[in-house]
């Protein structure tokens, strides 16, 4: 290429020249440089030493091959930019530089391998040399270069870098990993830094000691190469194994005539010749297998092989066919195992859940125990004691809930610690409990505790349930309340089918009818003979019946019996029984009689007493003014009375009492009413009165019969009456003791008038 | 899966494991002795590529490695294929693992300088190590000049002695190889004839005995893949490889680099097709036999079926 792009250059340039003059100078200086072919070396050592070492051999180039070569000696980065701008033609670089250089663009190849000369020695391969003071005694074999600080120029740098690191790995010393690698940029600042003891030890490439040591011989004092090789014929000290020499490179664009000069002019140079001499050469090679350096890098790692290799899956099953199927069949028994008991555990997590949503929510109150602590209970414990979380339960034991004196006498928690003490025995027990609810009122239960065997637990939990029983006591109570009264009732109490037979009677039944319980089962219960039927019906309509009625007791004797008949009915509102009470209510009926007697009459004479006399008087009065008749108000009082009294007693007293009564009572009518009022007065009402003189013939004959003796305490006893009257109705309106009153004074008028006569009121009386 | 059966699935597992992790065997002792093709072995040590289960007996010539071999000291050498060939018709069963070289010079006749073609051995007295594999060489040698064994004086001795005899004067020609070569040239020998004139003759070997096959073959394959990774050093490295070998014979890096050219080192795919049955190991062999029983060098035809087997070499060697 280079020779016609540069006659092309050539004429634009003389073209531009021509035209424009100014710039003439500038342009004619770029061209020229642009002209030369440029050989670029890397600076491994000082830049000045480099181009004093290489400028004859780029001379001799210019010298063989006709054409302008111009050295430029430039580190790493400034060659790589260089090259990847196309300002370079040919390189000289190290091999690993010359690898990253190969990496980034296609090259054409090595043109050849340099040879190095030292002191007539040829050698065209290349290593490390790993070097430290003489005066470090802890520092002999790689193994002691574990954390040493490490002076080296570049990590693309095969005898200053990855020739050591190489070695130093198979020693199982990690250079790469370590950040104890400074980086100098050449291997001359490499031995400084070692020399001043910057750094433990310096990596540097073979040939650049011995270089040095011309200079300065007291370095070999100084310095110490670890793990020195002993290569027969290799000029140099070497601490690693060797690699093939530097490359000398030609980079595509350069026209493949200029390539083949180069190269025979090269291949020409002859270890003698002054530019070979200078740069320290033998000349060169033909280009040597650099594969060696490329598994050099891929085994550190570096750039361009810092990317793992790309292994198929087939080539890792081909190498480890055996591993990977010991390991597949292992991973998929883990995997397996795995899935296996993962399942488990969701079954268990699963089973586990239900079970506890089960038991939180079954209506049954449950609780677990541990020792005698309560660690769990569900939502109906809850609930059952009326407490509103389970946060009041756990933690506590149960006799904090517990009535403290349970029905049996017994102490609720000396009872507990029993029973908790058999079921941890493996026992299940069952007992009735009453516990107190949170607003102290009280619940029966029926409580069972079982053991429940924990795996890794010796002593068992305890599950403790609860049934509530409540109910069923307080029906219990009412049953047993209910046969006390029906055993204890003074009345009789029986039951009958629905039919009206009896099924049972109680104590008092028995008493009242005189018959025993045989024979009142199956019989009727006493009951009005004539509606006895009615009865039920009523009954079985109203669902009550009550009522009084008579009877006969067994031996015959009367009864009044008080009954009330219930029907009972099942929850098909169809009638089963009837329930009847009834009382023996014939005393208290005589009693009820009696005491209306003694209201209402004289206890001695028999007749009507005050009372009963006002109560006629009343009826007759309006019987008088409904009827339109007269009735007449007698007021009795017996005149010698007292001294009978005294001198017979007063028996004899009684007895004239008595005996004058029932004379009086013989003259009136049956429809009139006479009175005793009280001592030795009477009263009488006569009705349907016509007029005074049929009024005061009744009363003469009343005088002419008491006057008549009477044979009292074997005595003839002669007495009389004086007696006033009074008729109604009269012209005001009187009512009963206005009339009695008239009737007194007329007859206080007949005391007056000399006894044993009678005396009509009128107004001029009062 | 049941659990307990999956936990004896499991233990049986674990146990077969461990039986093969725990169970030591004695290692594989390894006759070799100095030779280029052999290089890659000492190479492989030098460089801790030898598993445990492969220990190198270092020997002075491979007289050394078949001796061990015959006193059953030895498991595997480095031998010629006519060398196994004696093992074999001995009664020593072996197999041939791995082709480490094929000479193509390195085998050589050096002689007086007057002698200057074949035909001019007739008569002389010529210094050979007739079990060695000189010894085929020097058959092939007087077949090739057409003459019989009985019309040249065989003087059988051991290679190492060659020199001295020259010195002496007692012998005319020898049949031999580097280093003894280059110092008879140094002595004022020339070279007569050497084996690239009989290409693909003779072959440098890993020897195994069939017992050592039998009980552990994995240390065979270590032994054979040890060889390869050494031999990729010897042909990747040559740079690192020739002052290590010039290092280790005491001589200059540039007789190495003339040694290497006098051996062609066959890889991988190379000895694939050489070891194959009916391939060129096991054809060799047979005509090598015939030679060795004519000339009475062994007592019998060995068996050569099965001698070379393919089944120690790496899969996967770039």
């Amino acid at each position: 290429m280079k020779a016609g792009r540069c006659l092309q250059r050539l004429a634009i340039s003389l073209l531009s020249l021509t035209l424009t003059l100014g710039a003439a100078g500038v342009q004619a200086q770029t061209q020229s440089q642009e002209d030369a072919i440029v050989l670029s070396v890397l600076a491994y050592r000082p830049q000045s030493a480099m181009q004093q070492q290489y400028r004859p051999l780029t001379e001799y180039l210019s010298d063989r091959t006709g054409l302008r070569f111009r050295l430029v000696v430039q580190d790493q980065e400034s060659m790589s930019r260089a090259i990847a701008a196309n300002q370079v033609d040919f390189f000289l670089t190290n091999p690993s530089h010359f690898l990253l250089i190969r990496s980034e663009r296609s090259l054409t190849g090595v043109l050849a391998t340099l040879l190095r000369d030292w002191h007539g020695q040829t050698t065209g391969s290349i290593g490390g040399v790993i070097i430290t003071r003489a005066d470090r005694a802890d520092i002999n074999r790689l193994e002691d270069l574990k954390n040493a600080t490490i002076a080296a120029p570049g990590t693309h740098f095969l005898g200053g870098y990855q020739a050591p690191a190489l070695e130093l790995e198979s020693a199982g010393v990690k250079v790469r990993r370590s950040s104890k690698v400074i980086y100098l940029g050449n291997h001359d600042r490499v031995i400084r830094a070692v020399v001043s003891g910057d750094t433990d030890v310096g990596f540097i490439r073979t040939g650049v000691l011995e270089d040095r040591l011309v200079d300065n011989p007291d370095l070999a004092e100084i310095l110490k190469v670890i793990n020195p090789q002993d290569l027969r014929g290799y000029p140099f000290q070497v601490s690693t194994r060797l690699y093939p020499e530097w490359p000398l490179v030609a980079l595509p664009h350069v026209d493949s005539r200029v390539v083949r000069r180069v190269a025979s002019a090269l291949y020409a140079l002859e270890p003698g010749d002054p530019a070979a001499r200078a740069a320290g050469l033998a000349g060169f090679a033909p280009p040597a297998d650099y594969q060696s350096v490329e598994d050099l890098a891929r085994a550190l790692r570096v750039a361009p092989y810092d990317q793992s290799p790309r292994v198929t899956w087939l080539d890792v099953l081909n190498q480890y066919r055996g591993w990977v199927l010991t390991v597949g069949i292992l991973l998929a028994l883990l995997v397996f195992t795995t899935v296996w008991l993962g399942r488990q555990r969701r079954q268990l997590a699963q089973e586990e859940r239900r079970q506890r949503e089960l038991i939180a929510g079954w209506p049954q109150p449950m609780l677990m125990l541990d020792g005698s602590e309560l660690v769990d209970c569900n939502r109906a414990a809850v609930d059952l004691l009326r407490y509103t979380s389970e946060a009041s339960f756990l933690g506590k034991g149960l006799a904090a809930f517990s009535q403290s004196i349970q029905p049996d006498g017994e102490i609720a928690s000396q009872k507990l610690d029993a029973l908790l003490r058999r079921v941890q025995l493996g026992d299940m027990v069952t007992t009735e409990w009453v516990y107190l609810r949170s607003d102290n009122s009280e619940v029966w239960v029926d409580m069972t505790l079982a053991p429940v065997y924990v795996h890794g637990f010796d002593t068992p939990a305890v599950l403790c349930s609860w049934y509530d029983i409540t109910r069923r006591k307080e029906a219990e109570e009412r049953m047993r309340l209910a046969v006390r009264v029906f055993e204890n009732a003074r009345e009789a109490i029986f039951i009958t089918d629905s039919h009206g037979v009896v099924i049972d009677v109680n104590d008092a039944y028995q008493q009242i009818t005189g018959r025993d319980r045989q024979e009142c089962i199956g019989s009727l219960p006493p009951m009005p003979i004539d509606e006895g039927s009615a009865i039920l019906i009523a009954a079985r309509k109203h669902g009550v019946w009550t009522g009084e009625f008579r009877s006969r007791s067994r031996e015959g004797r009367r009864l009044i019996l008080n009954l009330t008949l219930s029907s009972v009915f099942d929850e098909h509102k169809d009638l089963t029984h009837f329930v009847g009470v009834f009382s023996d209510i014939t005393r208290l009926k005589e009693s009820e009689k009696k005491l209306r007697t003694m209201a209402h009459y004289d206890a001695l004479t028999g007749l009507p007493n005050r009372v009963l006399f006002a109560e006629r008087l009343h009826q007759s009065m309006a019987q008088a003014r409904r009827h339109g008749y007269q009735l007449g108000v007698i007021y009795i009082d017996l005149d010698e009375f007292k001294p009978v009294n005294d001198a017979f007693g007063h028996d004899a007293g009684d007895e004239l009492l008595i005996e004058m009564g029932r004379r009086m009572r013989t003259v009136l009518r049956e429809e009139d009413t006479l009175a005793r009022l009280g001592g030795d007065e009477f009263a009488a009402i006569a009705v349907n009165v016509d007029g005074d003189e049929a009024l005061e013939a009744l009363l003469d004959r009343l005088l002419a019969v008491v006057v008549e003796p009477v044979w009292v305490a074997d005595h003839s006893v002669a007495v009389s009456v004086s007696v006033g009257y009074t008729l109604y109705p009269q012209l005001e309106e009187l009512d009963a003791d206005q009339l009695l009153r008239q009737a007194d004074q007329a007859m206080y008028q007949a005391k007056r008038e000399g006894r044993n006569r009678y005396c009509g009121f009128s107004e001029n009386l009062s | 899966m049941h659990r307990r059966h999956f936990l004896q699935l499991s233990l049986a597992v674990a146990a077969s494991a461990s039986l093969t992790g725990c169970f030591k065997k004695p290692p594989l002792r390894t006759g070799v002795h100095p030779w280029i093709g052999y290089e890659t072995l000492y190479l492989a040590n030098e460089f801790d590529w030898l598993p445990a289960n492969v220990q190198l007996v270092k020997g002075q010539s491979s007289r050394d490695s078949l001796n061990g071999m015959l006193a059953g000291e030895l498991d595997a050498a480095a031998l010629t294929l006519d060398e196994a060939l004696r093992l074999q018709a001995g009664g020593m069963p072996v197999r041939a693992v791995a082709v480490a070289d094929v000479s193509v010079g390195a085998d050589v006749v050096m002689a007086r300088p007057e002698i200057n073609n074949l035909s001019d051995l007739a008569g002389r007295s010529i210094a050979v190590e007739l079990s060695s594999v000189s010894g085929v060489m020097l058959f092939a040698m007087l077949e090739e000049a057409g003459l019989r064994s009985d019309q040249v004086s065989v003087i059988d001795l051991p290679a190492n002695q060659h020199l001295e005899a020259w010195n002496q004067g007692k012998i005319d020609a020898s049949v031999c190889y580097q280093p003894v070569a280059s110092r008879l040239a140094q002595a004022g020998a020339v070279a007569l004839f050497d084996s690239s004139e009989i290409p693909d003759t003779i072959f440098d070997l890993l020897v195994v005995t069939r017992k050592a096959e039998e009980q552990q073959p994995e240390a065979v394959a270590a032994l054979v893949k040890a060889h390869f990774r050494g031999l990729q050093h010897l042909v990747r490295n040559r740079h690192d490889a020739v002052y290590r070998i010039a290092t280790r014979h005491d001589v200059p890096p540039e007789s190495v680099r003339q040694a290497m050219a006098t051996v062609m080192l066959p890889e991988v795919s190379a000895n694939r097709r050489y070891l194959a049955p009916g391939g060129r190991v096991e054809t060799i062999a047979r005509r090598l036999g015939k030679i060795l029983a004519r000339e009475g060098l062994i007592q019998r035809m060995p068996d050569l079926e099965n001698l070379p087997s393919r089944d120690y070499l790496p899969e996967d060697f770039s």
